[in-house]
């Protein structure tokens, strides 16, 4: 699964079949996720209702075809959630590689820096 | 699934029996630049910017150059769409109508840098 935030949607008469009348959400992952293809996007069935702005969960694979509903619908990926709140501690990002590192002008809606240094030291508190 | 404009199609003098007639279209993702102004993909609006790949995708649909379509990507896609037999992992599962993206949702100024693709993240 992955974070990302829905940032539109996109309609389409012909399609396959199989696609009905599921929403698609168009989403922009916050971190590099191994994409199938070089892309800075990916679209994704929403049957969870999110809105255009909202951080989403999104389930990649055969999970995703459940999620929405028929695991025959040639999707790759679904919402599987809204997020309400992202807590990430600020310095467990401090020395991540580039492409897995949160960009300054594009961080989740959701975020809550925290100060701990590893994500189990802020449980603890 | 990705977002992609076909840009062309291809044609082999010789192909694999199993591709029978089916058409191929080359399609290139479309790009969301982290700098820069976004615009909505109509179907006849203005141009988006797309990433410099070029993928080959199987097309069924019909879909004609310049339009936007959704290209599924895997053999899974590939089985529940055009059948077992086919060799290929791309499939256009449709043509996009349109495609509305809130501007104000991008960044106007990415401090990270870009992949040597020019592709983020």
């Amino acid at each position: 699964m992955i974070l990302g935030r829905m940032v539109g949607t996109v309609w389409a008469t012909r399609k396959n079949p199989r696609l009905g009348n599921l929403k698609l959400a168009l989403v922009r992952p916050y971190f590099w996720y191994d994409p199938s293809h070089d892309v800075d996007h990916l679209v994704a069935v929403d049957q969870v209702g999110a809105e255009v702005g909202q951080d989403v969960i999104v389930c990649l694979g055969q999970p995703g075809r459940w999620a929405a509903g028929d695991f025959r619908c040639p999707i790759e990926a679904s919402v599987a959630a809204i997020v309400d709140e992202t807590r990430i501690a600020r310095k467990s990002l401090s020395d991540a590689q580039a492409r897995f590192a949160l960009r300054q002008a594009f961080l989740p809606a959701s975020l809550q820096w925290t100060e701990g240094d590893t994500m189990a030291e802020d449980r603890s508190r | 699934m990705f977002l992609g404009r076909v840009v062309g199609s291809v044609w082999g003098g010789k192909e694999a029996a199993s591709l029978g007639v089916n058409k191929l279209a080359l399609v290139r993702p479309v790009a969301f630049p982290a700098h820069g102004p976004v615009v909505a993909v109509e179907a006849d609006g203005a141009d988006q910017p797309l990433t410099p790949a070029l993928k080959i995708a199987l097309d069924q649909l019909g879909a004609g150059i310049g339009e936007y379509v959704l290209v599924g990507h895997g053999s899974r896609i590939r089985d529940l769409t055009v059948g077992p037999f086919l060799p290929t992992k791309d499939v256009l599962v449709a043509i996009v109508d349109s495609c509305h993206v809130d501007p104000a949702l991008f960044p106007d100024a990415d401090t990270g840098t870009p992949d040597a693709s020019g592709v983020t993240p």
